[in-house]
């Protein structure tokens, strides 16, 4: 049988899908965490001042997360 | 004269299609065979096919409508493979009694139970007795060819049955080579219109077909057709023949032979591989090796003849099969030519290698290989081993990245950047938590997180996804678990208002106390677009284009929220990505629906698809917004019977700023900006009547 071993799971690598990365500035965050809630790879976790902190390791740069950032906080930068 | 250009297989026989001037095409997508279909749509929405395109709601129905359509005696093709065809395996076993001759391409991909979207004969194989007739084809000028022939041969009076022809999937169906293609003067000389003999039409025809006799003739009438199989054959000759005399080409019939002269051993192949076991006899042969190959055309009617024939002539026969059938220990083309053989005095041996399967590809250095093992055979007169696996290693993946925490679904997955469903998965999971059971439909979901989660998630096929969802809950009913465990199903539209609604109605109407989820990307996605009947009105999509003749979907979407309303169930709910507090209460309120056993809870969340809707990816949460603030989705639930909308802008805003943002609207003309608009409104209003009602009258 082939069988599925939930204790073998974990994320998916997809960094290498991305063109543009988000950038955040943290002067302007106010740490809605709307862009964590929105993330549709869960790229996006708190920091220890709640604010985002984005794991590029999960992050497509799709850009949700700059678009819903309420006040702009986010940028989408080029990879180099 | 014909004219040349590089194209797929399946463009081939769209092609094919096209110049046979076919009536009726009834589609339903499924991966590789959609395009098939898709070319089709788009010769017919720019006016160079005129005929009835009916996009069913899955292929039991798709082939219900085919053997429909010619039974009234339209010349009547489709298309599907895998999954889709043993979904319509009934129907298809109805359709040579009604003598209705039409032809059916599969871009073969393996069936279940191991799931893939490459190419072996699981698909097929299964459907070869029932009175089709088989073809295989090694390439795509082949592939249009052979939509011609199989009409002609088909609609021949002598024959009068349906006509499978099979394409390796992705091999031929998506891979380009150069074909050529006849003139419509040329190909309407060659096929006349088809005239149904005994139509099922009471202004023409005093007689029709039937399906029922009694027991006593059964025998009878299943000798009659071993007949009519033995008078294919001819005919399956002379239609090859006519057609090199009009066209210049011509394949041999129910086989073609390569290098047979003076061969001591054959190899025998079937579809694209035969093209590389080409290259691996000239090889051979360059060698000085006395190899030949015979490239089986026709499964049905098997040329049992041609391979007796065969059989005086080599020593050893190697039959390379692209499928298993379980139980025989061999591949089914291995089983029909050792069947041919047995009641000769005089036998080649004959072996068999099975090879190939999921799809895998067939290189030719493998297929020198089994030259070599079957000359050898031939040379020693031994055989040691019958049937030989061809396999090989895997190559490694990318392995999982471990985290720390627990959760019910890992970051990352295979979805496009942006996917508003990974949005929504996340959401329900993280509120159902670990011991949920999701039951998934084929879809896009399927593919992106079945992966990255740490429940199980079970692949269903699509029709039947209610079905193991109903046995799951109610297993775990008996054993006194339901409460604990949320039994959920997850699916996009099509699996929910099309092919999987009549498992989910009853289901529905038994009280199942479980969830169903359906987010709506407003088309079938995973095969690329294809329009659902969740599709908004004049959406552009792969089976509704925009062209010269069609301006997108004419049709309205289903309200499937009254559809599961007319079922009484304790609690539906409409919810969207955007509005994440209101999607999180509602996916709690469905968990204590559903745990408390009232019945079932329906859940419907769109799902912009920056894909399938055309937008930029970083969009996905502002269109979902505008979809709700415009009227286009409206957000409400019904308790017990009672409709509340939970978002009621003060004023709708105008319905252009939503359809703006997404290219699936560009073509839309003013007028149909302006009866779009129309509609939402008059919705709109329906809604706020029924709220007023206060409980729905019929609850
Ligand atoms: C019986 C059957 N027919 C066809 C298919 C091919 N198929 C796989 S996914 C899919 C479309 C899925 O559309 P939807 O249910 O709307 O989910 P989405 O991909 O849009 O998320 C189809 C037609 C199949 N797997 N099984
Ligand atoms: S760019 Fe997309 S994937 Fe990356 S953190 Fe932002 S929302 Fe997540
Ligand atoms: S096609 Fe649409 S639904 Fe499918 S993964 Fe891509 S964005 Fe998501």
């Amino acid at each position: 049988m082939v069988v599925v071993d939930r204790t073998k799971k974990g994320g998916q690598y997809v960094g290498n899908w991305r063109t543009y990365m988000p950038e955040v500035d943290y002067e302007r965050c106010t740490a809605c965490l709307l862009c964590a809630m929105y993330c549709p790879e869960a790229a996006i976790t708190a920091n220890e001042e709640g604010k985002p902190e984005v794991d590029l390791r999960f992050c497509k740069g799709c850009g949700v997360c700059a678009n819903e950032c309420p006040v702009k906080a986010i940028r989408m930068v080029k990879e180099e | 004269m014909s004219e040349f250009d590089v194209m797929p297989g399946n463009k081939a026989v769209a092609h094919g299609v096209r110049l046979a001037r076919v009536e009726v095409i009834p589609i339903f997508p499924i991966t590789p065979q959609t395009t098939i279909v898709e070319y089709l749509g788009e010769f017919i929405a720019n006016g160079e096919l005129d005929a009835e395109y009916i996009q069913s709601e899955g292929e039991h129905t798709c082939m219900g409508m085919a053997v429909g359509a010619s039974l009234a005696g339209a010349r009547t093709f489709t298309a599907t493979c895998s999954q889709g065809l043993a979904y319509m395996h009934e129907v298809v076993a109805q359709a040579p009694s009604y003598r209705t001759p039409i032809v059916m391409a599969i871009a073969d991909r393996t069936l279940g139970w191991y799931w893939s979207l490459g190419p072996d004969y699981s698909d097929i194989m299964p459907e070869l007795n029932l009175g089709w007739l088989v073809n295989f084809a090694e390439s795509n000028q082949e592939c249009l060819d052979m939509v011609l022939q199989l009409y002609k041969i088909a609609e021949d009076r002598r024959v009068l049955l349906p006509s499978m022809l099979s394409l390796d999937g992705f091999y031929l169906s998506y891979s380009y080579e150069r074909v050529g293609i006849p003139d419509q003067e040329l190909v309407d000389g060659f096929l006349p219109p088809y005239e149904a003999p005994y139509p099922v039409d009471p202004t023409i025809s005093d007689r029709w077909p039937s399906a029922g006799i009694p027991p006593p003739l059964h025998t009878t009438y299943r000798r009659l057709f071993e007949e009519v199989m033995e008078d294919a054959k001819r005919v399956i000759a002379e239609v090859d023949a006519e057609f090199g005399e009009v066209f210049g080409r011509s394949y041999g019939g129910l086989i073609e032979k390569y290098r047979c002269d003076d061969a001591d051993a054959v190899l025998v192949t079937m579809g694209s591989m035969t093209t590389a076991a080409r290259r691996a006899v000239d090889r051979l042969r360059a060698e000085g090796e006395r190899v030949g190959l015979v490239k089986l055309r026709f499964m049905r009617p098997f040329p049992t003849a041609e391979f007796r024939e065969i059989a005086g002539e080599v020593d050893a026969i190697g039959v390379v099969d692209r499928v298993v059938l379980h139980g025989t220990g061999g591949g089914s083309a291995f089983a029909d030519v050792k069947s041919a053989l047995y009641s000769l005095e005089d036998r080649p041996k004959v072996m068999n290698f099975v090879t190939g399967l999921g799809g895998e590809d067939i290189p030719i250095d493998d297929l020198v290989a089994m030259g070599r093992k079957v000359l050898r055979v031939a040379s020693t007169g031994r055989l040691e081993k019958e049937v030989e696996f061809i396999e090989h290693p895997l190559p490694k993946g990318a392995e999982p990245i471990r985290l720390d925490e627990e959760m019910p679904i890992y970051p990352g997955s295979d979805g496009c950047a942006g996917c508003g469903s990974s949005i929504i998965i996340r959401h329900l999971l993280k509120i159902l938590g670990p011991n949920t059971v999701i039951v998934n439909p084929p879809s896009c979901s399927g593919v992106n997180y079945s992966g990255v989660v740490r429940v199980p998630w079970i692949l269903a096929n699509y029709a039947a996804a209610a079905g193991y969802e109903t046995g799951i809950y109610r297993a775990f009913k008996h054993k006194g678990k339901a409460d604990k465990i949320y039994v959920t199903g997850f699916s996009g539209d099509g699996g929910t208002v099309d092919i999987g609604l009549q498992a989910i109605s009853g289901a529905a109407e038994r009280g199942e106390s479980m969830m169903w989820v359906c987010y709506d990307n407003e088309a079938y996605m995973n095969t690329g677009i294809q329009r659902s009947s969740s599709t908004p009105l004049f959406a552009a999509t792969t089976s509704t284009p925009a062209g010269t003749v069609w301006k997108g979907k004419p049709q309205k979407r289903k309200n499937m929220i009254l559809i599961m309303a007319a079922h009484r169930i304790p609690y539906i709910a409409t919810a969207s990505l955007a509005y994440l507090p209101d999607l999180e209460r509602k996916i709690r309120k469905a968990a204590e629906v559903t745990r408390s056993g009232k019945g079932m809870a329906y859940l419907h969340i769109q799902q912009p698809c920056a894909t399938g809707w055309y937008f930029p990816p970083e969009k996905t949460v502002e269109v979902g917004r505008l979809a709700v603030q415009t009227g286009a989705w409206p957000l409400l639930e019904i308790e017990d019977g009672v409709l509340r909308l939970n978002v009621k802008p003060r004023k709708l805003k105008p319905i252009e700023e939503y359809l703006k943002l997404q290219r699936r609207f560009r073509h839309l003309s003013k007028e149909q900006i302006a009866a779009i608009q129309r509609e939402v409104d008059k919705d709109w209003k329906s809604w706020l009547a029924l709220e007023k009602m206060g409980k729905l009258p019929w609850y």
